[in-house]
């Protein structure tokens, strides 16, 4: 199994290591202390500035760390030429009512930290910026509600080619509106305009010198969109659609979305423009369909993980738990993708972005209107209380080469890369598991010894010329024709990576 | 070492690297884990069929009654020539597994009504083919004639194995003394024992593992474990029936 990388049925709360093998996932530590908008559920995060703003409730909310207050923005008759902080928060909310699921597009521009836009489909389209770079207290907020085009509220935003652009409004489903060159708050001054579609706008999404424009049933991207004489719409596939705004990322190059009938990358739609070649999700297809049978019950959120060349997708029910919610992980490889499961991430607002100090930032928060740093700690979280991670790797089911032969395993052969103490657990089932013939039990790895390495170990914690890489011998018992391995763990302990199985076994007879 | 049912089989499973039984999983085993059980009672019974007359298997102790010889008696009636070896079986799966018919002894002690002095006497084993030749006639017209019957000196095995007859037919009760030993049980139950003491059950766990390998397609290690189980028996015959000492002694005197 060494020499056949890639092997696994299923992977829950595992991912797939851009270093080789599959590592049990980071869990999430709260983001500060205090929630945004008491239990209010969270509709969506963005990474801006130094922090983090969050849409929840009615109110759209900013803080650089989640303690203490945090400074709701969305407030009304903001002075155009900004408001300290005393005049900003003395402000009266313009409240977000029945504000949904949101969407974000930041304006660069020629201020500290841009201008980001927020969309809901339910209210006008938010702007906010502010700059400064010292305390909250001593910065400029700017913020107003802008009109695109009487109430039309869009669902979603881009910023293309110096245009803000809009689209997807309950009123004006398949109209795109885009913004004066270089400001995103006129619609209505030069450069301005919108056009019309034959199909919904669910998605936009800027993609080098197109708009990647998503409908329900097709995709089309626009084109010269400074230029008033060649401004087009070129249709991309008649056949693929895509079932949500939110699915939409850019990684590896390439845009991926949720279809009907998988995860798919634009490129590889726009030259096949079939509907099964695009897809890169064959491997998870059942889970994929099952997505998509249900996609109004769900709120679907996605990010990228750029470290890890990872785009994770996450689908929350309404009034489900924490501990049932699911998400799936899609890392590029060499290979393409490679899938696997996550169990226990609510994620009803999920973002990843570059902070002011150019680090990745990743945030995730729930329908109990928590915040959570993502991708980091031991352990996931409900309501502030820390929860095991639960991690499955199983393997297919082996038959060595000859399902004929009974095959007496002696021992397995695993190779770990620990990042701390683990302690997962070994468990082989013969015969496809059958349940009438006595199955070994399940073998703990409790000796995986701890890497030792020189300035990041404490003298006496560690074992001295561990390997980073150890190779554990585990007598196992037991005999079949077929026989798979799982691997799993359910606590609150360091990550771990399972790099490769090799296993010892008898042939032991045809009969 | 192991006694029990269980024991036996999850010695040997552990030997193959197999998964154990529990008490809860061992009734309905199956596959290898069965197979195994298998093997122990075939191997068991290949043991009795060595030799049915280990002392193990004795249907009582020798000599219980004193000074009789014999673990088992059969009380006659007179005018009656057969009788059950084991009177309370009703088929010959349930029968004694051998009888020692050089060893009969028929007595009036302990007879009801029978007072000193007793009559005793060996009953000496006596084809069927000579007794047909030489007495039965006589002795049917005696018991369709006068009925005279008279003390049997003769003991004749009836042609299924089922009964001992006597000749002459008894003319009154006695009691006939002779050394039975029983069928094996088989092992079913995940606390049954096996009849010997602890120290063969390795001859058993050898021929167990002489199937059990068969079973797994290795006929060296099959050969080892059938040249084990050889072994085994014959220390076990030596051990537990050949043990009587013999002793030559040469009275011989030479004179140079």
């Amino acid at each position: 199994m060494l020499a056949q990388p890639g092997l696994a049925t299923k992977l829950v709360n595992f991912e797939v290591d851009p270093d080789g093998g599959y590592r049990r996932v980071n869990g999430y530590t709260p983001f500060g202390d205090t929630r945004p908008n008491s239990s209010n559920k969270i509709l969506g995060l963005a990474v801006y500035a130094d922090g983090l703003i969050v849409c929840s409730g009615t109110g759209i909310f900013f803080s650089p760390d989640g303690e203490d207050a945090w400074l709701q923005l969305n407030k009304a008759s903001v002075a155009g030429t900004g408001d300290n902080y005393t005049a900003f928060t003395g402000r009266s909310a313009a409240a977000r009512t029945a504000q949904a699921q949101t969407s974000f597009a930041i304006f660069e521009g020629n201020t500290d930290y841009g201008q980001i836009v927020i969309t809901d489909g339910v209210n006008k389209p938010f702007l906010f910026s502010m700059t400064g770079t010292g305390g909250l207290t001593t910065r400029t907020f700017f913020a107003e509600e802008v009109t695109v085009s009487g109430t039309v509220a869009p669902t979603v935003c881009a910023i293309h080619d110096q245009h803000l652009v809009v689209a997807g409004a309950g009123a004006a489903k398949n109209t795109v509106y885009y913004s004066t060159l270089l400001d995103p708050s006129s619609f209505s001054g030069t450069g301005a305009g919108s056009i019309l579609l034959p199909d919904q706008v669910v998605g936009i999404k800027s993609f080098r010198d197109d708009l990647i424009i998503f409908c329900r049933n097709s995709i089309h991207k626009l084109i010269n969109i400074n230029d008033t004489n060649s401004i087009a719409i070129v249709p991309v596939t008649q056949n693929v659609g895509c079932l949500s705004s939110h699915s939409i990322q850019e990684i590896g190059g390439d845009l991926v979305f949720l279809s009907p009938d998988g995860i798919r990358s634009v490129a590889g739609t726009s030259r096949i423009g079939d509907v099964e070649l695009g897809s890169v999700s064959r491997q998870i297809q059942s889970i994929i369909s099952a997505i998509a049978r249900s996609i109004d019950s769900f709120t679907i959120t996605s990010a990228v993980l750029r470290s890890k060349s990872q785009y994770r997708l996450f689908y929350t029910t309404a009034g489900g738990s924490t501990a049932a919610s699911k998400g799936i992980i899609g890392t590029l490889t060499a290979n393409g993708f490679e899938w696997s499961e996550t169990l226990g991430i609510q994620a009803s607002g999920f973002t990843s972005g570059f902070a002011a100090t150019g680090v990745e930032k990743l945030y995730h928060g729930d329908i109990q209107g928590y915040i959570y740093n993502h991708n980091t700690g031991n352990s996931f979280s409900t309501g502030g209380t820390a929860l095991d991670i639960n991690a499955l790797y199983l393997t297919p089911h082996y038959d060595f080469g000859d399902v004929g032969t009974r095959k007496t395993l002696q021992y397995v052969k695993i190779s770990v890369t620990p990042e701390g103490e683990a302690t997962p657990t070994l468990k082989i089932r013969y015969d496809y598991e059958d349940t009438t013939i006595p199955q070994p039990p399940d073998y703990i790895l409790a000796d995986i010894p701890i890497p030792s390495l020189f300035g990041s170990v404490v003298f006496g914690a560690a074992v001295f010329g561990a390997s980073s890489d150890p190779m554990l011998r585990q007598a196992v018992q037991g005999s079949g024709t077929v026989c798979n391995f799982q691997i799993k763990s359910s606590d609150q302990t360091a990550p771990y990576a399972i790099n490769g199985l090799y296993i010892n076994y008898v042939p032991s007879g045809r009969r | 070492m192991s006694t029990t049912y269980l024991e036996l089989t999850n010695e040997l499973l552990r030997e193959l690297n197999e998964v154990t039984l529990t008490v809860g999983t061992f009734q309905n085993a199956v596959g290898v884990q069965q197979h195994v059980k298998d093997a122990l009672n075939r191997s068991y019974f290949d043991i009795i069929n060595q030799e049915p007359q280990w002392p193990f298997l004795a249907v009582d102790e020798s000599g219980e009654t004193d000074p009789m010889y014999g673990n088992a008696y059969v009380q006659t009636v007179a005018g009656t020539r057969w009788y059950e070896l084991k009177p309370s079986s009703d088929s010959i799966t349930t029968d004694f597994g051998s009888i020692d018919w050089d060893n009969f002894y028929i007595t009036t002690v302990g007879v009801d009504g029978e007072t000193a002095p007793y009559t005793a006497r060996n009953l000496r084993f006596l084809t069927t083919e000579e007794w047909k030749d030489f007495r039965r006639v006589s002795e049917n017209l005696d018991d369709a004639d006068t009925q005279q019957y008279g003390q049997p000196n003769a003991v004749i095995r009836s042609p299924d194995s089922r009964k001992f007859g006597l000749s002459p037919i008894p003319n009154k009760a006695y009691r006939v003394w002779f050394y039975a030993w029983a069928l094996p049980t088989k092992l079913v139950n995940h606390g049954d024992s096996v009849v010997f003491p602890e120290m063969y059950t390795s001859v058993l766990l050898a021929k167990a593992r002489y199937y059990i390998w068969q079973f797994k397609d290795n006929p060296q290690a099959a050969a080892f474990a059938l040249d084990d189980f050889k072994k085994g028996v014959r220390s076990m015959r030596s051990n537990l029936i050949e043990a009587a000492p013999t002793i030559i002694s040469d009275d011989r005197m030479r004179f140079v």
